[in-house]
């Protein structure tokens, strides 16, 4: 299989996956739903706070500039990452992650969207930082 | 007085008779008109294998009046309570996917939801509770309570004006004329809540639906809403009204 077919292959599993978890957030609208970013970074926050817990990476911009960029799981609450294998403890500031997500569109703000249905990021050596699961 | 034995005798018969007919006359009313609704139940599910598909308002669901469509056309989304951690309003919590408790009392039944750390109070009728005087609007409205054939009926109304009163996701506001009536009834082992709303400026017609729960052993951690992580998003959001005053919320 090429690498195209590979990419649309991801893509319209990710859109599906997307689909089904998107019933109850406000992210609508505030990312680039046709693009895709991966981002390698370290964490400086973790934050498993509901309603949405939040993981903040700093990683370089498009330009070589280190930003910090806010990761979003979208609509899911604690209870629903916790059902994927997420936990305060899944990431450790100072550990390097990569991260593939939905660029946020506002200009000169650093956002990813991630959602939760499978798009876990990594650890540096590949490995998701959870099993993952049914939200629900 | 002194009575004579077989006077106390037939006395007593007649206390005990009169003791058994009321407590039968209590079981059979209890098992008649008052289901066993009391304890945890799953996230409601809808028939068929729906999920949560039968219960939400879609963003143009034709059920909406053009009013509501203007509302939702012109407020932005960062103007909604959500952002200050507003709960979901009734009854659009039942459409997350948390698990709730009932407690049925002998004057009210009160429902614990494992979102937003909500507990409504349902105040039975017949037991002389206080109404909310002609000016008082609940968040959570005014919800008063009866058992009918079985079911627990639960009527709400006296909502404040709510931006997120019908829908949380889509900007659908509920008017002071929201009414919400639940009726909630068992059947075997499940939990079955059937809910009718009706709100004459947002809605042209009720907007209904019927969900099964299984009774569970869990209600979850507390939900603990965090400001930082309920206006996480907000940096990303382009404003609808560039032109007004930057919006600084309070932090409470």
């Amino acid at each position: 299989m090429n690498l195209n077919k590979r990419i649309l292959l991801i893509a319209l599993a990710w859109i599906f996956m997307a689909g089904q978890v998107s019933a109850h957030h406000s992210t609508r609208g505030i990312y680039h739903d046709d693009q895709v970013l991966e981002i390698k970074g370290t964490v400086k926050e973790w934050a498993f706070v509901n309603p949405h817990p939040y993981l903040t990476i700093e990683a370089a911009d498009e330009n070589g500039v280190l930003r910090n960029w806010d990761v979003s799981y979208g609509g899911a609450a604690v209870v629903h990452l916790q059902r994927q294998g997420y936990s305060s403890e899944t990431f450790t500031p100072g550990e390097t992650i990569i991260v593939h997500g939905n660029p946020a569109r506002k200009e000169g703000v650093y956002g990813i969207l991630i959602e939760g249905g499978g798009n876990h990021p990594t650890r540096e050596d590949g490995t998701p930082v959870v099993a993952g699961g049914s939200m629900f | 007085m002194k009575l004579p034995s077989i006077q106390l005798f037939t006395l007593f018969r007649i206390i005990c008779a009169a003791g058994m007919l009321t407590l039968s006359g209590v079981s059979l009313a209890a098992s008649r008109d008052i289901p066993d609704l009391d304890g945890l139940w799953s996230f409601g599910q809808c028939p068929g294998g729906g999920f949560l598909s039968c219960m939400t308002l879609e963003e143009n669901d034709p059920k909406l009046t053009d009013r509501a469509l203007a509302y939702q056309a012109a407020i932005d989304e960062m103007a909604q309570p959500k952002y200050d951690c507003a709960p979901m309003p009734i009854p659009h919590m039942y459409t997350d996917p948390y698990n709730y408790r009932l407690e049925q009392l002998d004057d009210r039944v009160r429902i614990y939801y494992g979102k937003d750390d909500v507990v409504r109070t349902i105040w039975l009728e017949g037991h002389d509770h206080p109404k909310p005087a002609i000016n008082e609007f609940l968040y959570f409205g005014h919800a008063v309570g009866k058992y009918e054939n079985g079911s627990l009926i639960v009527t709400t109304s006296k909502f404040t004006f709510d931006p997120q009163g019908l829908n949380a996701d889509f900007r659908i506001p509920s008017s002071t004329q929201k009414q919400v009536i639940e009726r909630f009834s068992r059947d075997g082992d499940d939990l079955i809540l059937e809910v009718s709303t009706t709100d004459p400026f947002f809605l042209k017609q009720p907007w209904t639906f019927q969900v099964r729960s299984a009774p569970v052993t869990d209600m979850g951690d507390a939900w603990t809403c965090e400001l930082d992580g309920a206006r996480r998003s907000l940096r990303f959001e382009v404003s609808k009204y560039p032109e007004d005053p930057e919006v600084e919320r309070i932090k409470y």
